[in-house]
């Protein structure tokens, strides 16, 4: 079992972005953890629900963002941080997420 | 022409908002607030730029801006100038917006500064001497120097606002914007609409919706989508304030809708799945609201039910209506009891046009159908423009006259509809190869013309992703002939020539295309090949 952390969880992130942006949008542009995948147009909002998708099932957490600003979670380390926030719950002991 | 009939300018209700109400607000934009006041003062410093520095009138003056004070006071300000605006999209392919500059044969170009990063582009292709207005560029920068050919007006020349009588009135012939819509010749087809097909429209809306003063709208579209002209001038109309949706926020609105306290919504009902998927959307979470309307792309009913218990307190209807007929023409109100079983193909019906406005529905013989059977809906009234703007191919294919329907022009939708018992319309699919794209119009035609194009081959086909509801995420493409396929080459190439929701998903290299028994090429079979594609 790998623990999760915010630079796990960038990765997942970052390499999903790599292969799934669509149209070639990513060729030239470097995917870290300060990109704003809509701004920049890597993602359109339903590339963005299938992000989110994928986030909450490789990391095995819910990602609520009922009261969360968009300009928070379309920027990687964004998104990343709030998957964490949102569920402390899933914590243990060491409090560090486990990945499935 | 003297004694040419005059009629209410689309501007009017906005020029007596400002004086009713000069200290409300009338819009909200990139954390800005404008009064009725401070906001009229803009557009008329906008028109008093364009009619003291034109060097050749025209009746039409394109709009590059984005979702900022510019993007709003350059519609009024133009119409202000007594002209109709052309709306361009930063977001659209330089080549796109270039294209759609010199169809319109504009020589008069409004900017926001966040476009200056596009302008330079424009302009280097553009022969034509511009007039270029930006309200608010302080600096002169480089454009003066790089691009003598064109003529600049910056923001320390805008004149003041003193003086500007709003043109409430004009000729009947005279045009309140033109867009563009897809084309399936490959090139974007024109849609004047003029003051006369859409003032009654605001009117209606307005009586209607029982729009006041405090009412908060909400302004989701892009204004190259004609379904903005709804929001800014049903809003401007009555005294009420406008809400400029963030780009960001666009993609989930929940936020913006409850911190805004909107009362009226109204956008294209994928923004209900998507909002629906992020789990944003929850029964009574947008207790504002009081009027949401949808338009664009069928509305399913699952997707009416779930608004309706998100926003209880607001109606909650389904417009219809293709630019060429203003913003929308017919409307159905859900109803949480009845409507399911109204519904047909899960899809919440079309309704009745509006009051003043007329609907048929014809077979291929173009004579009228009985209730119940399907057939082409053809409109008429005083919202359906005449026909497409310097392209009369075209308007004589699509804008008819019908056998025993007198001298009356009627527009041919291309949407398969059915007519019940009671004259409610129900959308059941398209008779062409248009599709709607998130609620984007695209031809089909016009990207397989530039995948031809790009390909070098005349074999590349263009089809919808699977969907369920007759509107689609995008495009997927099918090309043969071509010895090599660089997939990445030729979607960069697309993105240079088509709206981002027009560039194909992915392109698939396929040995022959399949032909179905007349020979031509089988799209449903390349659809199904589709479905068994893995992602």
């Amino acid at each position: 079992m790998n623990a999760l952390s915010e630079d796990r969880l960038v990765d997942l992130v970052v390499a999903w972005a790599k292969q799934n942006t669509r149209k070639g949008a990513a060729v030239g542009l470097r995917i870290d953890k300060d990109t704003d995948l809509i701004a920049t147009g890597l993602l359109d909002s339903f590339g963005f629900v299938d992000l989110l998708v994928y986030l909450e099932s490789e990391a095995g957490c819910r990602v609520d963002l009922i009261d969360a600003d968009p300009s928070e979670f379309s920027v990687v380390k964004g998104l990343c941080r709030l998957a964490l926030k949102n569920h402390r719950a899933d914590e243990d002991g060491n409090g560090q997420l486990h990945y499935r | 022409m003297i004694g040419e009939k005059k009629i209410r300018n689309l501007i009017r209700g906005f020029a007596q908002s400002a004086e009713r109400f000069a200290e409300r607000p009338a819009l909200v934009v990139d954390r800005e607030r404008l009064s009725y006041g401070q906001l009229s003062c803009k557009a008329q410093s906008i028109a008093l730029a364009i009619l003291k520095t034109e060097e050749d009138p025209y009746p039409l003056a394109a709009l590059l801006a984005y979702r900022s004070v510019t993007a709003y006071a350059g519609v009024l300000g133009i119409l202000a100038s007594g002209k109709g605006y052309v709306p361009l999209n930063p977001k659209f392919p330089i080549e796109r917006t270039r294209t759609m500059l010199l169809l319109a044969g504009c020589s008069t170009l409004v900017v926001g500064t966040e476009c200056l990063r596009e302008l330079p582009a424009l302009l280097a292709r553009v022969d034509r001497r511009l007039l270029v207005v930006l309200p608010e560029v302080a600096e002169p920068m480089s454009l003066p120097a790089n691009f003598p050919n064109h003529r600049f007006v910056f923001a320390d020349e805008i004149p003041s606002a003193n003086g500007l009588v709003y043109p409430t009135a004009v000729d009947s012939g005279a045009v309140a914007y033109l867009m563009f819509t897809s084309g399936s010749t490959g090139v974007p087809k024109g849609v004047p609409i003029y003051h006369r097909n859409v003032r009654p429209y605001v009117e209606c809306i307005c009586d209607r919706y029982e729009v006041t003063a405090e009412d908060r709208f909400s302004q989701q579209f892009d204004q190259t989508f004609d379904l903005s002209v709804h929001d800014m001038f049903v809003a401007w109309e009555r005294g009420a304030c406008l809400f400029s949706v963030p780009e960001r926020s666009v993609m989930a609105p929940a936020k913006f809708i409850r911190e805004q306290q909107l009362t009226m919504w109204f956008s294209v009902p994928s923004v209900i799945g998507l909002l629906s998927r992020m789990r944003l959307l929850s029964p009574n979470c947008f207790p504002s609201l009081r009027c949401s309307l949808f338009c664009g792309e069928p509305l399913l009913a699952t997707q009416a039910q779930l608004w309706q218990q998100a926003a209880p307190h607001s109606i909650v209807e389904n417009l219809y209506g293709p630019t060429e007929t203003t913003i929308a023409i017919s409307h159905y109100r859900w109803d949480a009891d009845g409507s399911p079983r109204e519904c047909v193909n899960g899809i919440v019906p079309i309704g009745w046009s509006f009051a003043g406005q007329s609907a048929c529905v014809i077979g291929d013989d173009r004579q009228a159908v009985a209730a119940g059977n399907s057939g082409e809906l053809c409109l008429a009234g005083s919202q359906v423009t005449t026909g497409y703007w310097n392209n009369p191919e075209k308007t004589c294919e699509q804008f008819v006259r019908l056998a025993g329907m007198g001298e009356r022009l009627w527009y041919r939708t291309g949407d398969l509809v059915q007519q019940d018992e009671r004259g409610c319309l129900h959308y059941i699919g398209r008779t062409d190869q248009q599709i709607k794209i998130r609620g984007y119009r695209a031809e089909l035609q016009e990207i397989e013309a530039v995948l031809r194009k790009v390909c070098g081959t005349e074999e590349a086909v263009s089809v919808p992703l699977p969907s369920s509801n007759g509107s689609t995420e995008g495009v997927a493409a099918f090309v043969s002939g071509t010895a090599e396929l660089d997939s990445d080459r030729i979607l960069s190439s697309c993105r240079q020539l088509l709206p981002d929701y027009m560039v194909p998903w992915k392109i698939y290299s396929v040995k022959e295309l399949p032909l179905n028994a007349n020979g031509k090429v089988d799209r449903s079979q390349l659809a199904e090949r589709l479905k068994g594609i893995p992602e």
